[in-house]
C-alpha cells in the first residue's frame, strides 16, 4: 500500500517536479523502511553551519529518484567541529555512505563577507588560511574515521562587492579574494581521496545570486537558500548521488525530426529541413553541438526515429550543416515500429540496461508511452521552443560522472568497433572460427596505482556481469592493494580490431589457505567470447600457485545480474548454500586447473612481491 | 492568479504529510502535529516557489492557519477558487 503510494509520488515528482512534490516523496520515505520501498539504503550525513532543512526534502527526493532509499542524518547547527572531531559522535555511529559538508562562508568567516574593507591584505590572507586550514582539518579527521565519499561546496561570490565598482579593479579586493579562496579550496581537496567539490559559486551564478540567496530567512533563521535555489541546489547533490552510486546514464537515444533538425525530412526533403547557421536552424546546430560534447565525454549515441532509414541516413551523410554524422552513432532503429520495441532493441544491441538510457523525443505521445511502459528509461520531452533544447538537456545532468577515463572518451569508437566485429561474425563459419579470427589478447595482473580510477569506476558502474555488485571507491581499491591479504586483478583485452582497455576486475581475499572471491566483474561489452573464462581460470591458477587449497565464491542477487547466478558452477564450484539474497559456492583447488579457452592468448601475468616470496 | 483550493490544500498536505481531505478552515499550527518551525519554513518556501511570490517577514510569521494563508496569498494576487 505505502509502496504503491511511494511509486506514485515518485512518478509525479519525475513528471512535474515541484518543491511540494519532493516533500511528498520525502515524507513517504521517512515513514517506510528500505525493505518496504525496495530500494537499497543510502545513509547520508549532512554536516552544516547553516539551516539547510528546507533542502532536505529535495535531497531525499533526489536520492529516491536515483534508486536509493535515503536515511539522512543532519548534524547540529554549526557543530561541524564537534561532529567531526569526537570519535564517539552520532555521525560516526551512523556510519554514513555519503557525507555532505555544507558550509556557508558568512558563518565560517563573517569578517571576509561583511567587513572586508576593514581588513588589511595580510589579514585577508590570514583569515582565508584559517578557513582553509579548518576545512582541511575536518576532512583529514573525517577520512580517519570514515571511508564515505565527501561532497563539499565552495562559496558564492559577493553580490555587491565591498568596494563597489572599484572592487573588480584589483586582485586584492573582495571578489578576487573569494575567487582565490575557491581555487585554493579546490587545490587542497586534491590530496584527499574521494572528496568532491560541489560548485556553489557556479550554481549561484546560474540561478542568479540575488534570486538564489534569501536575505530574509538568512536574517530570521540562518537559512540562506531561497525558494528559487532549493530545487537546483538539491538536484546538484542528486548528481553526486547518481555519479557515486553508479547510476549515471550512459546512452542518449534521439528522435530525429524536430529534435535534431526542424521539420520532417520525409515530407519536407533534405533541402528544406531547418538546420544551419541562422534561426531557427541554428537552434538545432547548437543542440547537436551539445550532443557531440556528450559523445566526446563517452556517452553512447543512438537514433530512434519513425522514418525511412534512407531519408535519415541521407541527412547524416549529405546535409552540409549537420554537426553529428553517421559514425557518431553506435546504433539506430529507424523504422515505423513503435518506439518501446525499438528502445528495447537498442538496449539489446548495445548490451546495456534500460536504466542506462535517456530517450529524447518531441512527441508527447511517444514520451508518454515510453514513460508508461519502460519506466526505467529517463524521458526528456523536447516540445516547444528549440532555442531551449540545449539548456533542457544540459540542466538534467543525466550523464554526469566524477571521472573521465580514456575508455570513456573512446567509448563510441568501441561500439563502432563492435559493429565491425559483428560483420566478422557474419563472415566466419562457426563461433569458434570467429573467436579465433578475432585474435584476442588478454593481459591479467595486479592493479597498479594508475589503474585505480578505472577499477573503482568499473565496480561502480558494472551491473550485469557482476557476481557481488560491491561498489568501491578509489580509496577502497587503494586499501585493498596495500593489504597483503587481498589482491585486485585487472583484465585488459585487445583483438585484431581494437584495444578495449581495462574491462575486468577481480578482488580476492585470502584467509589462511582459503581464497575468497570478493568481487568479479566484466564490462558487458566483452562477454560471450570466453574472456570471462580465461580471467577466472587464470586467477584460480594463481590462487592455487599461492598455496590456497579452497576458493569460496558468492553470488549476490540484484535486479540486473541474474545471468551470472550459476557462473561459478561452470568452473566446478559446488553450491554450498542458497538463500533469498544469493548463493554461496566453494571449489577445492587440489586438482589441476585447466586454463582456457585456447582462442584467448594471455600475454603477461605480472606477479606482485608476495607471490615472488613463495 | 487564480488557483484552485485543491491545489493549495495539496501543497499543505505534501509538506505536513497529512490527507488533503482533513484540511479545512479550522486547520492551523495547533491542529497539525507536523506543523513545527522547520516545516513552517518549508511551507513558506513551497508557497513562494509554487506561486512565484515573495512574502514579507511579517507575513511569514502570520500565516499560521488555513484562512490566513488564503488571505495573505490574496494580498499577493493569488486568489483561491472554490472546489477542484
Amino acid at each position: 500500500m505505502s509502496k504503491e503510494k511511494l511509486d506514485a509520488a515518485i512518478r509525479r515528482l519525475s513528471q512535474e517536479p515541484s518543491y511540494s512534490a519532493y516533500a511528498a516523496v520525502a515524507n513517504l520515505l521517512d515513514r517506510l523502511d528500505s525493505r518496504a520501498s525496495g530500494f537499497p539504503l543510502l545513509k547520508v550525513a549532512v554536516l552544516r553551519n547553516f539551516t539547510l532543512e528546507p533542502l532536505l526534502p529535495v535531497i531525499k527526493g533526489e536520492v529516491a529518484l536515483s534508486g536509493f532509499h535515503p536515511k539522512v542524518q543532519v548534524g547540529g547547527f554549526d557543530t561541524i567541529a564537534q561532529d567531526v572531531l569526537d570519535p564517539t559522535s552520532e555521525l560516526y555511529a551512523f556510519a554514513p555512505n555519503l557525507i555532505f559538508l555544507a558550509q556557508w562562508l558568512e558563518g565560517l568567516s563573517p569578517a571576509l563577507v561583511t567587513r572586508f574593507t576593514s581588513l588589511s591584505s595580510a589579514q585577508v590572507t590570514d583569515e582565508m588560511e584559517r578557513v582553509l586550514t579548518m576545512i582541511g582539518h575536518f576532512i583529514t579527521v573525517l577520512r580517519r574515521h570514515s571511508k564515505a565519499p565527501i561532497v563539499i561546496n565552495n562559496f558564492m561570490l559577493p553580490l555587491f562587492p565591498a568596494l563597489g565598482i572599484l572592487d573588480a579593479q584589483s586582485e586584492s579586493h573582495q571578489t578576487h579574494a573569494f575567487l582565490r579562496l575557491n581555487r585554493e579550496l579546490r587545490d587542497r581537496l586534491e590530496q584527499f581521496p574521494d572528496v568532491y567539490l560541489m560548485d556553489v559559486m557556479g550554481l549561484m551564478a546560474r540561478i542568479g545570486g540575488a534570486q538564489g540567496m534569501d536575505e530574509r530567512y538568512w536574517q530570521v533563521g540562518r537559512a540562506p537558500i531561497g525558494s528559487n535555489a532549493l530545487l537546483p541546489w538539491g538536484r546538484e547533490y542528486g548528481k553526486f548521488v547518481r555519479a557515486l552510486g553508479g547510476k549515471a546514464r550512459k546512452c542518449l537515444v534521439l528522435d530525429c525530426d524536430n529534435v535534431l533538425w526542424g521539420g520532417i525530412v520525409g515530407e519536407d526533403g533534405l533541402k528544406n529541413i531547418h538546420l544551419g547557421k541562422t534561426y531557427p536552424g541554428s537552434c538545432y546546430q547548437t543542440f547537436q553541438s551539445e550532443i557531440l560534447n556528450l559523445h566526446d565525454r563517452g556517452v553512447i549515441l543512438a537514433l530512434c526515429s519513425k522514418n525511412n532509414e534512407a531519408d535519415v541516413l541521407e541527412v547524416l551523410k549529405d546535409h552540409p550543416d549537420m554537426i553529428l554524422r553517421e559514425d557518431n552513432f553506435a546504433t539506430w532503429q529507424i523504422n515505423w515500429e513503435d518506439k518501446v520495441a525499438n528502445l528495447m532493441r537498442i538496449a539489446q544491441d548495445l548490451n546495456i540496461g534500460l536504466d542506462s538510457m535517456v530517450f529524447v523525443d518531441d512527441s508527447q505521445f511517444e514520451c508518454g508511452q515510453v514513460r508508461e511502459r519502460l519506466p526505467q528509461v529517463a524521458v526528456l520531452c523536447l516540445s516547444g521552443d528549440p532555442s531551449l533544447f540545449r539548456t533542457k538537456l544540459q540542466e538534467q545532468g543525466y550523464f554526469d560522472t566524477l571521472a573521465l577515463s580514456q575508455e570513456d572518451k573512446r567509448r563510441n569508437q568501441m561500439y563502432r568497433d563492435d559493429a565491425d566485429r559483428k560483420r566478422l561474425v557474419a563472415s566466419a563459419g562457426s563461433l569458434e572460427e570467429y573467436l579465433t579470427k578475432l585474435k584476442m589478447v588478454a593481459q591479467i595482473g595486479p592493479v597498479d596505482e594508475l589503474m585505480i580510477p578505472r577499477v573503482a569506476q568499473l565496480t561502480q558502474k558494472t551491473n550485469q556481469f557482476n557476481l557481488t555488485t560491491r561498489r568501491y571507491t578509489e580509496s577502497d581499491i587503494r586499501a585493498f592493494i596495500a593489504n597483503p591479504a587481498t589482491d585486485v586483478f585487472f583484465l585488459k583485452l585487445s583483438d585484431c580490431i581494437s584495444d578495449m582497455g581495462l574491462v575486468g576486475v577481480m578482488i580476492i581475499r585470502y584467509q589462511d589457505q582459503q581464497a575468497v572471491i570478493d568481487s568479479f566483474l566484466l564490462s558487458c561489452r566483452v562477454l560471450g567470447r570466453g574472456v570471462e573464462d580465461m580471467f577466472m581460470t587464470q586467477v584460480l591458477a594463481l590462487a592455487q600457485a599461492r598455496g590456497c587449497h579452497t576458493i569460496l565464491g558468492q553470488y549476490i542477487a540484484t535486479a540486473k545480474n541474474s545471468p551470472v547466478a550459476d557462473f561459478l558452477g561452470r568452473f566446478g564450484f559446488q553450491m554450498v548454500a542458497e538463500h533469498a539474497t544469493g548463493r554461496d559456492w566453494s571449489l577445492s583447488l587440489t586438482k589441476a586447473i585447466s586454463v582456457g579457452p585456447s582462442w584467448v592468448r594471455v600475454e603477461c601475468i605480472q606477479q606482485r612481491g608476495k607471490y615472488a616470496d613463495k | 492568479m487564480q488557483i484552485s483550493e485543491d491545489k493549495l490544500k495539496r501543497i499543505m498536505a505534501d509538506i505536513f504529510d497529512i490527507d488533503v481531505s482533513t484540511i479545512d478552515d479550522s486547520t492551523s499550527v495547533d491542529t497539525v502535529s507536523a506543523w513545527d518551525s522547520l516545516n513552517h519554513l518549508n511551507l513558506v518556501l513551497a508557497l513562494e516557489h509554487e506561486f512565484n511570490i515573495t512574502f514579507s517577514v511579517e507575513q511569514t510569521v502570520q500565516i499560521l492557519n488555513y484562512p490566513l494563508i488564503k488571505a495573505i496569498l490574496g494580498e499577493h494576487g493569488v486568489s483561491i477558487g472554490q472546489g477542484q
